[in-house]
């Protein structure tokens, strides 16, 4: 395989298969199908290492048989001129920053750098072991169209931009079904990711990728109940937490005790109940008394039903 | 080149008939391959590349056309050195070189072939022109390096115009245009720069902790001993010197912290070392309807079962029932206890305590 590669750089012209053979001469079996084959699985392999062979079919006298070439600055990486200090720099990176997958470390290697071998002070982890995560990442650099099972739906997107936040993967765009932008997160999708070409869409200009996945305050918010807001009292255990969280624009007072009264978006019920329970017995809804009363609802069913 | 170690009985001696050079050699299996990564659950499994059992020939040419270009920029290098860099046994590295070394162009004179042989415990290298470059970087590496230097850059000390911002630069042209909507946000949490630095110094931290586990705020002395980002939270794992143990704390749940002016020796801690849980555990089985997957999505678990009816049963290591009771209150009808049967109630207890706080207060207490 390295053979083929070093003969099919060094010659300048294309060559067809039998010449191939004749310069490679045993290394390929004798019997013609055998060689073709053998010949075939090799021109894979070295495809999928990311060195294109480019072919073309004769005419003429030759009609009909191909020939093979690989043009070095089709796949050979430039010198970047990195310096040490950039070298460096990108290989602290490396170490620091975990993604559960080899790519940055070969990456690093391609730029003539090394593995950082020490151990280092700090470390960031940024998962990128979903199954479908390398179609996803190679849809979005390239605009490719994502076709895939999402809530039970068939959706096909066209990925303008991907976030990672909070320890997930979003992937942000243009859903063909609900014909809007929408946002899905890559570890709920179900089963296999498809692309389709290249090149396929041209995302929003300026699009802004942080801006078009909500946080969880924005969530609060983003729904259709009638009540907006409602006034939650937090005790001065947790307190400072929610206070960090949402700021100083949504206290409404401080008591005594250290206790915070809060003005917490409750548009999105679910997600409400959720923030709110989490806090257990260090929080409470004191109004509107509509919400109040379906906070006591939901601690009756819980506290019969069991 | 041939020249220079004509000498050298260990050297590859006459060039091999070229019939030999697709011969793969049946291989030892490798003992374990990279420890795997002090991750929190078993929820994400590390799905690097394995270098157990054997390697296909393919994976060993494209490594091999990572590795010449990458020892020929030093020429001389340590086998040791090298194997590690790569991630190899020293047995495999050695393969690998020595399929390369009958590797070259027809009729493979001695200059148009890859000069590679080991001497002493170094590998040196000669590499013909054809082999001299590395491969362009894949998409999967672009974004790989896109990621990592948008995560550094956001980290204590990133230096915006330092030489990871310059290299970054220099990589630009390389990167589709899809790059550039491709973000990564940390979490912004405070002391994360302060408690690097007294992982760097070993300046004992005197620090107020709030435990959601134990609803109560202590303050404790840590010597911070590395810090780290996983799933979207800051931690630290320290030595405690109110406990007298190692622990793990998140960064966002440190109310007040100071330096206490006295230091400890450093101490490295690996990823696989980091002591996430205490011994004495509890461990319960849930079964989690789909619409609380993020149960499953959000905790470390021991191991889960998925339902033919798309529920899961998890099994899970618990810090304590205070805890147990407020995720399943939070979880509602979607969870339920299957063991141990002293939780099973746990949920209604929970809800009861919460619910005696409304019938108790009137609101505008």
């Amino acid at each position: 395989m390295m053979n083929l590669l070093a003969l099919l750089v060094d010659r300048a012209k294309p060559l067809t298969l039998r010449q191939v053979r004749q310069e490679l001469g045993k290394q390929y079996p004798e019997s013609d199908e055998a060689a073709r084959a053998a010949f075939e699985r090799d021109k894979a392999a070295l495809r999928e290492m990311g060195i294109p062979i480019e072919t073309k079919t004769l005419g003429g006298d030759a009609a009909g048989e191909v020939t093979y070439w690989v043009n070095r600055s089709n796949y050979e990486l430039s010198d970047l001129r990195l310096t040490e200090p950039e070298r460096d720099a990108l290989q602290l990176a490396v170490a620091t920053v975990h993604l559960g997958a080899q790519h940055g470390e070969e990456a690093l290697w391609k730029l003539g750098g090394e593995r950082h071998l020490k151990k280092s002070s700090m470390s960031v982890n940024i998962g990128l072991v979903d199954q479908n995560m390398g179609t996803i990442t190679d849809a979005v650099m390239k605009r490719r169209t994502l076709n895939f099972e999402y809530k039970g739906e068939s959706r096909q997107v066209d990925p303008y931009g991907m976030l990672s936040r909070g320890g997930f993967w979003y992937i942000i765009g243009y859903d063909h079904l609900r014909r809007d932008q929408r946002v899905f997160r890559v570890d709920r999708i179900e089963g296999r990711v498809v692309a389709g070409e290249a090149r396929a869409f041209k995302a929003p200009e300026n699009f802004e990728v942080a801006a078009a996945v909500p946080t969880e305050k924005q969530m609060l918010a983003a729904g259709d109940g009638e009540i907006t807001t409602a006034t939650v009292l937090v005790d001065a255990a947790l307190a400072p937490g929610v206070r960090r969280e949402f700021g100083e624009s949504f206290v409404v007072r401080e008591r005594e005790d250290g206790g915070v009264e809060f003005a917490i978006p409750c548009a999105n019920l679910g997600a409400f109940r959720q923030w709110l329970f989490a806090m257990v017995e260090s929080a409470e809804v004191l109004s509107p008394p509509e919400i109040r009363d379906q906070v006591v609802q939901w601690l009756e069913e819980l506290a019969t039903g069991a | 080149m041939a020249t220079k170690k004509k000498s050298n009985s260990r050297r590859k001696a006459a060039k091999p008939k070229a019939g030999k050079s697709r011969r793969v050699k049946s291989r030892k299996t490798q003992k374990a391959g990279r420890k795997t990564a002090g991750r929190r659950s078993a929820k994400k499994p590390s799905t690097g590349r394995s270098r157990r059992g054997p390697r296909s020939a393919a994976q060993r040419v494209s490594g091999l056309l990572v590795m010449l270009p990458w020892i020929m920029q030093r020429k001389r290098v340590k086998i040791s050195t090298m194997a590690r860099q790569f991630n190899l046994s020293e047995t495999e590295l050695i393969e690998d070189l020595q399929m390369a070394a009958v590797c070259g162009v027809p009729p493979y004179t001695p200059d148009a072939l890859i000069d590679v042989y080991m001497d002493n415990g170094m590998v040196i290298a000669e590499v013909p022109l054809v082999f001299s470059r590395p491969l362009k970087l894949s998409t999967a590496e672009l974004f790989a390096v896109t990621v990592m230097a948008q995560a550094a850059m956001q980290l204590p000390g990133a230096d915006k115009k330092g030489p990871l911002a310059t290299a970054l630069a220099k990589l630009a042209p390389l990167m589709p245009s899809g790059a550039e909507t491709i973000k990564v946000q940390l979490p912004k949490t405070r002391f994360v720069k302060e408690l690097l630095a007294a992982v760097n110094s070993g300046e004992r931290q005197e620090i107020e902790y709030f435990s959601p586990a134990t609803q109560k705020r202590t303050n404790r002395v840590i010597t911070a001993r590395k810090v780290f980002e996983d799933s979207g939270r800051w931690y630290v794992a320290a030595d405690d010197h109110l406990s007298g143990e190692d622990r793990v704390f998140r960064v966002d749940r440190i109310e007040s912290l100071a330096g206490t002016e006295i230091f400890d020796q450093l101490r490295e801690v690996r990823d696989d070392e980091l002591p996430w849980f205490s011994e004495s555990l509890q461990q319960v089985t849930l079964r989690v309807q789909k619409s609380a997957r993020w149960i499953v999505e959000s905790y470390p678990y021991v191991s889960r079962v998925d339902n033919a009816d798309s529920s899961v049963d998890v099994t899970m290591s618990i810090t304590s029932t205070h805890w147990l009771g407020r995720l399943l209150v939070r979880a509602g009808n979607n969870v339920k206890v299957l063991k141990p049967s002293e939780f099973k109630s746990l949920k209604a207890q929970t809800a009861k305590a919460v619910l005696a706080r409304y019938q108790a207060a009137s609101p505008q207490a």
